[in-house]
């Protein structure tokens, strides 16, 4: 039996606990979906075809579906699991917002992401996928920050300097110890997919305060060796960022 | 760009090119190793448990996990970038042309 870091396994029980609770704009019914489907993405035939065609425009079948969900929304989520590649502006352009708002777009991708994250630590410690968790109900929180704005990306997002002291505070902890990278502006729009994916990403890969601390190495494995498999897994994704 | 930070820290140079061609020698320790358990995992190849095995036995168990969780967060820190179309910063940019251009990265930006 594999030992898992307590504040790793803290990190994917809390990554649960959020995928079954109501968020900004998507139910906890929703969300469970949207993992399920996620989940389902990686041996759906049709995305195997797809993401064997030379364009990802190309007419497929029906997706291996356990949820639920819209069809379209079904296979938005199935391409930005198996295909995200080669997403493109116009691509989002015909599902934004016809078939999601942006708000519950970027939610939807932070869904995606953070289930991505656990099944595969799990896929890669040979160990059995957490259960998707019973949803839970209660009131969507809505909060859209003021300071959302496009600057760039597909989707608006909150410059670190515009967000207000006064503001909400799931706005406010967006950045808290956290560097202005882009990566972590992607979801601003939706600041508990903020909030929650890098409460994930501290325990996976390093807190930003450890990132440039060369001299320190709070890992198994060396910076080194972390940036190592960081590049080599975003190339074989073909993700420049 | 952290790889050459990390590089410079410990006075060494690391061979980048590893990133687009697997069979490159980058300089870090057990490369050959992580990268065959990262490459197992993105392919959920066949070969997966056998890679994990050969990396928990040279590496320890502790290794495995946290070699395991950062290839994990990376499967997923894609797909938020892909799916927002988030730019490369304007400093990373300027920083990186030279290796993006050098290994042809830039063919990975969506048009």
């Amino acid at each position: 039996m594999s030992e898992i870091r307590e504040d790793l396994s803290a990190a994917h029980a809390r990554a649960w606990l959020r995928l079954a609770a109501p968020g900004a704009w998507l139910t906890g019914a929703e969300k469970v979906a949207i993992a399920a489907e996620a989940r389902a993405a990686l041996d759906c035939l049709a995305c195997a075809q797809r993401k064997a065609a030379l364009s990802p425009e190309q007419p497929i079948p029906a997706h291996a579906s356990p949820s639920g969900l819209d069809t379209a929304w079904v296979d938005l989520i199935h391409r930005i699991r198996t295909d995200a590649d080669r997403l493109t502006p116009a691509w989002f352009a015909s599902v934004v917002p016809s078939i999601l708002s942006v708000e519950r777009y970027v939610e939807t991708v932070g869904v995606i992401a953070e289930a991505t994250a656990v099944d595969s630590f799990m896929t890669a410690m040979g160990m059995p996928l957490w259960p998707l968790p019973a949803p839970l109900a209660g009131e969507l929180t809505g909060v859209r920050p003021e300071a959302a704005k496009l600057a760039g990306a597909w989707v608006p997002t909150v410059a670190p300097e515009d967000v207000s002291s006064a503001g909400p505070e799931l706005v406010q902890a967006m950045y808290r110890n956290r560097s202005a990278a882009n990566i972590h502006r992607a979801l601003s729009l939706v600041p508990e997919a903020v909030n929650g994916f890098f409460d994930l990403d501290d325990a996976m890969y390093l807190p930003d305060a450890f990132l440039r601390k060369f001299e320190e190495e709070p890992r198994a494995i060396t910076h080194a060796q972390i940036e190592l498999l960081a590049t080599r897994v975003s190339a074989l994704n073909r993700c420049l960022y | 760009m952290l790889l050459r930070g990390s590089g410079q820290h410990a006075g060494q140079t690391y061979d980048d090119r590893f990133a687009i061609d697997a069979e490159t020698d980058s300089g870090v320790s057990h490369a050959r190793l992580l990268l065959d358990f990262a490459e197992a995992c993105v392919a959920r190849s066949v070969e997966l448990s056998g890679r994990r095995e050969a990396l928990r036995k040279t590496l320890g168990e502790a290794a495995l996990v946290d070699a395991a969780a950062t290839i994990a967060i990376f499967q997923a820190v894609v797909k938020v970038a892909d799916a927002t179309g988030i730019p490369l910063e304007d400093a990373k940019a300027e920083i990186s042309a030279e290796f993006r251009a050098e290994l042809g990265l830039n063919a990975f930006v969506a048009e």
